[in-house]
């Protein structure tokens, strides 16, 4: 096979797909990052919501039961962080991790001792997501770009333009950003900068859980030890590649979904060490990285967020 | 972190009671009897001969990769990525464990071990020349640098290490790179005492030298930081202390990862699992990131994971139990606020007082 063949339609499909799980936490992140809390406890908030809303779809035998545990779960979960972190007192970084591991170590713990498995769980009886297709676009030459897509995939476009909006539009927005550049000044003017922290963090807790679910019940329908696989993690790259805004949170999103994609098409292909295709997405993070450190030293940045 | 104190006993232990109880919520709620998983529990860890050898080995690693954590971020770093180097640590001293074929028992050993801590330190470079001259964030380089560990052990022990031809696994390490076992029917073995006396000696170097408190300006008082200016004031370089801090973390992470091919496995196989790299997390903030503090907490951490073990094997209660706890612990001890809010009692004021002067 040719090389070129890698490039179709399809490839595009698959790479909004990689791309809408990472950058969905990714705006969490961003948004975290904006009001300065350095959120690493991400990965666990998804992972809660995919074993929660795996379990309430078998239980009930309803998606919409598995969506609304999903999300209790990731609210739950950034309930804890914030109380630990902000009521509490306890440091951003090892809350984090103490809930990232607590929650890797509590859903595995779960699904052997309910299901007794181990591994993976999956079963008939999980309702997933069915795509959307979008009727009037039915025959034309779009309905292969923009129809029979999963909910998180028009909700990532939905997400990224209401947060640009708020942002940028509204006083929550200003309120946000001035919290996370200069808290002191922020408190003199009058904002409470620990609701402030309280409420992006909550908020982070709902994208999480729409991230996490969208790992458990709409592609696939099965709960996988660890399933998050750092895309909390890669998410958080993304927001800093992204200059903590939503729209190039969105884009370093695509850089990784492009990679991802590009690794399931070439394992199809050519005959490549299934480890190594896993490593891609891991092997661009590090070069992002590299990258951001990069673009520090150079001092190349956008305009400041408050001049614009 | 300040040190210990009578306050941080209190929280500590409070905290064990409660989470004892959310344990026994916990294991009810799914099913099974609490105090028979209890029992398991102390017989696993503490019952025999045998089970304390096993103890004891689960500590082992446990211990390395504490000390590896507190140093790290006692030159205030967060070294997240102490389990990517506890990876490629192992599988590199595995490999001189069987390349070396003229080596005497001790320089085998000693070759192996000094390997294994190099890669180990060497996988911690690029974080920490990323974070200090281009001020990217540790945490999350070392935590993507676990995931590529993983993957590039699993392929280097499928593709150029392997000489099985049926399981992924390189050759078993020649008997002159072995780290002894003492006790039959136990992977107890002497890098046990190796992981004790580096402990002890990073007590040593880190309270008691220089070369430790010029580490330790970096990062003291400033956990979940970025290191402060201060030790600049002093003339200290505190970025050569946090990229030498991150490098002694990072062989630490190697040096357990050796000691597991060395003492326990003795040869490097894809299936092999660490989790040890983010226990001794854990266990390094239980331990108030004091290297005897540590000691103390690995071994209760490695007598409660034995028991774990046991406790899987006898019951339906699948061994996570263990670090949920730990973790909820975790949420106990690491609520500062909390532990402050204990200083308005006089009571818990004059203990602490007391133990303090007791100390000078």
């Amino acid at each position: 096979m040719e090389w070129i063949e890698i490039f179709d339609i399809s490839i595009f499909r698959s790479l909004l797909r990689s791309t809408a799980p990472i950058a969905i936490v990714g705006m969490a992140a961003a948004l975290c990052s904006a009001a300065g809390v350095l959120n690493i406890g991400l990965e666990g908030k998804m992972l809660n919501a995919a074993f929660a809303g795996v379990y309430a779809s078998y239980t009930f035998e309803s998606v919409w039961a598995g969506f609304t545990a999903g999300i209790i779960a990731g609210l739950l979960t950034a309930a804890l962080f914030g109380l630990l972190s902000f009521t509490l007192g306890a440091d951003e970084v090892l809350a984090g991790l103490a809930i990232n591991i607590f929650s890797l170590a509590g859903t595995t713990y779960l699904m052997r001792t309910i299901f007794g498995q181990a591994g993976f769980f999956s079963d008939p009886r999980i309702v997933g997501f069915e795509p959307i297709s979008i009727s009037f676009l039915e025959g034309t030459f779009l309905q292969p770009f923009l129809s029979d897509f999963t909910y998180s995939i028009y909700l990532m476009f939905f997400i990224a333009i209401s947060l640009h909006i708020m942002y940028y539009r509204t006083r929550l927005g200003t309120a946000i950003r001035a919290t996370g550049e200069n808290p002191e000044a922020a408190e003199d003017a009058g904002i409470n900068t620990v609701r402030i922290k309280w409420l992006v963090t909550v908020f982070s807790g709902f994208l999480a859980g729409i991230s996490g679910l969208f790992l458990s019940l709409e592609n696939l329908t099965m709960f996988t030890e660890g399933m998050s696989a750092g895309k909390g993690y890669i998410g958080l790259v993304a927001s800093s590649f992204g200059n903590n805004t939503p729209f190039g949170t969105f884009g370093a999103s695509l850089f990784f979904g492009l990679g991802d994609a590009i690794g399931i098409r070439l394992q199809g292909v050519y005959e490549l060490d299934s480890r190594l295709i896993l490593m891609i997405p891991y092997a661009l993070t590090v070069v992002v990285l590299i990258l951001i450190g990069i673009r520090q030293r150079l001092r190349i940045r956008p305009v400041p967020i408050s001049e614009s | 972190m300040e040190k210990f104190s009578f306050k941080d006993v209190l929280v500590t232990f409070a905290g064990l009671f409660i989470t004892s109880f959310i344990a026994w919520v916990l294991i009810s709620a799914t099913g099974n009897n609490p105090s028979e998983v209890a029992m398991y529990l102390y017989e696993g860890g503490f019952k025999g001969t045998r089970n304390i050898a096993n103890s004891l080995y689960q500590a082992t690693p446990l211990i390395l990769t504490a000390v590896a954590t507190l140093i790290s971020f006692r030159v205030g770093m967060f070294n997240i990525g102490i389990n990517g180097s506890m990876y490629v640590g192992a599988l590199y001293a595995g490999w001189a464990g069987y390349k070396f074929t003229t080596l005497g028992h001790f320089t085998h050993v000693t070759v192996c071990i000094l390997i294994g801590m190099a890669v180990g330190a060497a996988w911690m470079l690029l974080p920490a020349l990323l974070r200090v001259y281009a001020g990217v964030s540790e945490i999350i380089s070392t935590i993507i640098l676990n995931f590529v560990a993983v993957l590039f052990v699993s392929y280097m022990a499928n593709g150029p290490f392997r000489a099985d031809p049926i399981a992924p696994s390189t050759a078993r390490i020649l008997e002159t790179a072995e780290l002894k076992q003492i006790f039959p029917n136990s992977q107890f073995n002497t890098g046990f005492f190796i992981a004790v006396f580096v402990a002890i000696l990073a007590h040593f170097i880190l309270n008691k030298t220089t070369f430790g408190y010029e580490l330790r300006s970096g990062g003291d008082g400033l956990v979940g930081m970025y290191p402060s200016r201060f030790s600049s004031y002093l003339g200290i370089p505190s970025d050569r202390s946090a990229i030498i801090g991150m490098l002694i973390s990072g062989a630490l992470g190697g040096l357990a990862g050796a000691i597991e091919v060395l003492g326990a496995v003795r040869y490097f196989f894809q299936e092999l699992e660490f989790n040890q790299g983010f226990d001794g997390i854990l266990i390094g903030i239980l331990g108030k990131l004091e290297p005897i503090g540590s000691i103390i907490a690995s071994l209760f951490y490695g007598a409660i994971k034995n028991g774990g073990f046991y406790v899987d094997y006898k019951t339906d209660v699948s061994r996570e139990i263990i670090i949920v706890l730990i973790s909820v612990l975790i949420f106990f001890v690491s609520a500062q606020k909390m532990v402050k809010g204990l200083e308005k009692y006089p009571f818990i004021k004059k203990m602490d007082n007391f133990f303090s002067r007791k100390k000078m």
